[in-house]
């Protein structure tokens, strides 16, 4: 006689035995277990939706892998890649280097929950966490790997993770700080609950609709798949949440919420923002970076902090005035210091001006003049009348450039402890700093590394540390490329 | 001595790290970071610390008590 389904899951999903020669604290140390450490009864209402057995999994995983096979195998080698915008594949190389490594990070940290998570079901949930963030890296290597025949720069699929570029350094400080180096509850709010749940949709969905209308339909479809993913494992995240706050760990959790949320925030505006504003054809935006912001991403976490009758944090309004306006800046920053990246970055020309214009009403006003600027230089002096020669000041958290929220409104700010002196983008940053400086306070920042004499100061010799350094490797104007001097090797010496 | 600082120009967008002699004045150093902006400045410059206050143009950096790591702001009177 079978047995249903519904007879057995739940029986194999909570299993779990208690210890007669061992204390729970031992086997579930708080450090690895996380704050507050609560007893085992505490626990034992943990459940989520999804309630997938491992026999459900295989199957529908491997489903989900053909289909993106199939979208790739219809095309034939040249079909894939021929005829995607110039700008689009750019994106599609900035995302590869700062995201698909840090997939396979994500993996050793589900594994953690899958040890020391203190329900059974929250284990069973993570170890099917830890094998999508395996297919999740490998499936878009792939992606990375067709590309290789268009551009040998995607080998930043793989590379960037590894490289002290400037923005691999703050991808890997947030990633760590969310998941890699993090207990099982803080990773369960950090990343499957503010990161999984509020963002990933945004640059998983909305990139993959783009995708669509961009025609680049072997990446769309990996997007699309992967988000399916995430939305299952994310769920780790609601009742860990709820039991923290119903069980005096409300404080902590609000807390965790804040400071991920800013963190992430901060990622997307340099990483998605820009990028589908810049990097993504005209034809394939049909929503600006702000509105999938607002209806994606905003409104999902208003709702969801009110579920669980959590404050806003405290920088609500300081966010919502940057929606308007910090990737903008931040874009100026990318295209000044393009030298620095692995991708390419445009002037928006007339068509994408006026797009941003009709997408926020105050963009040729404040950023227009700027853009300009650009423009009279390249006419005047060529490329190197738009490059930057001064260091940019970092961010001693968020490890970006300290850019204004808008030109002339300027939001950083320090900090001194221990006779050193921490740089700040913004407020929020420097309490996220102040609240465990142990934390951060030892991290250098490429500005504090040039300064202390550990990464070189001129910047030829500080390319070739951040891993670009053939000239053909660098990021250059999308339109005008490179001037021919680029080419003539550097003497040594 | 050198010293780092961070400094911004009023209008610009982002902060650049600036080296320079502790010993320069305050004149010098706005005048560093100017030569750097995108934008030829005209007219009286001053400079403000991280506080809001104005520093003395004539003051040398050491004795406008502008030490390694502070921010520094450089407010123009135009620019052409
Ligand atoms: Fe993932
Ligand atoms: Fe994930
Ligand atoms: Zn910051």
């Amino acid at each position: 006689m079978a047995i249903l389904r519904d007879e057995w899951l739940d029986l194999a999903r909570k299993v779990d035995w208690e210890f007669r020669y061992v204390d729970d604290r031992d086997v579930f140390p708080e450090e690895l277990s996380g704050s507050p450490w609560l007893p085992r009864s505490a626990w034992k209402d943990w459940n989520e939706s999804y309630r997938t057995s491992y026999r459900e999994y295989v199957a529908n995983q491997r489903a989900k892998d053909e289909s993106v096979r199939s979208v790739r195998d219809a095309l034939d080698k040249v079909r894939l890649v021929e005829g995607l915008d110039r700008g689009w594949l750019q994106l599609v190389k900035f995302h590869n280097g700062a995201f698909v490594l840090a997939e396979y990070a994500a993996v050793p940290s589900e594994l953690r929950m899958a040890r020391f998570g203190r329900d059974a079901a929250w284990r069973t949930m993570a170890t099917l966490g830890a094998l999508d963030e395996i297919r999740h890296t490998q499936v878009q290597l792939l992606v990375g790997h067709d590309l290789l025949r268009l551009d040998e720069n995607f080998d930043w699929t793989h590379r960037a993770y590894h490289t002290n570029e400037w923005v691999m350094i703050a991808a890997r400080h947030l990633f760590d700080d969310m998941f890699v180096a993090a207990s099982a509850i803080d990773t369960a709010i950090q990343l499957n609950f503010v990161f999984e749940t509020g963002f990933t949709n945004l640059q998983f969905m909305a990139l993959a609709a783009m995708a669509d209308k961009a025609d680049h339909h072997a990446f769309e479809k990996a997007l699309a798949s992967i988000q399916t993913d995430e939305s299952r494992h994310a769920q780790i995240g609601h009742p860990v949440l709820r039991t923290l706050i119903e069980n005096g760990g409300k404080d902590r959790a609000q807390f965790l919420v804040d400071k991920m949320w800013w963190r992430c925030w901060r990622a997307f505006l340099a990483t998605t923002g820009t990028a589908m504003e810049y990097l993504t054809p005209l034809r394939a935006r049909d929503r600006s970076f702000k509105e999938f912001m607002q209806e994606w991403v905003v409104d999902q976490f208003v709702k969801n902090l009110e579920e669980f009758e959590l404050d806003r944090p405290w920088f609500w309004d300081l966010f919502l005035e940057e929606i308007e306006f910090a990737h903008h800046s931040l874009q100026l920053g990318m295209y000044l210091y393009r030298t620095t990246l692995w991708f390419d970055e445009p002037v928006p020309d007339a068509a994408e001006r006026q797009w941003l214009q009709s997408n926020y009403p105050h963009w040729e006003e404040v950023y227009g003049p700027m853009w300009d600027r650009f423009d009279r230089a390249w006419e005047a002096e060529g490329e190197a009348g738009t490059i930057a020669y001064a260091l940019p000041a970092l961010c001693n958290l968020c490890q970006l450039p300290t850019v204004f929220l808008r030109p002339g409104r300027n939001t950083a700010c320090t900090l001194e402890r221990d006779g050193r002196k921490y740089l700040f983008c913004s407020e929020p940053c420097r309490w996220i700093f102040e609240r465990e400086p142990e934390r951060f306070a030892d991290h250098r920042s490429v500005v504090d590394r040039i300064v202390a004499g550990q990464a070189p100061g001129k910047l030829i010799d500080l390319h070739e540390w951040m891993g670009l350094g053939a000239s053909d490797h660098k990021g250059k104007d999308l339109r005008r490329g490179l001037e021919p001097w680029r080419f003539v090797p550097v003497p040594k010496g | 001595m050198r010293i780092y600082l961070f400094g911004y120009l009023d209008d610009d967008f982002y902060g650049r790290v600036v080296l320079t002699p502790a010993e320069h004045t305050v004149a010098d150093l706005a005048q560093q970071l100017v030569s750097w902006a995108p934008v030829t400045c005209r007219g009286a410059l001053f400079v403000t610390n991280e506080a809001g206050a104005v520093l003395d143009p004539a003051a040398t950096l050491d004795a406008a008590g502008l030490r390694n790591g502070d921010i520094f702001t450089v407010a123009t009177a135009g620019e052409e």
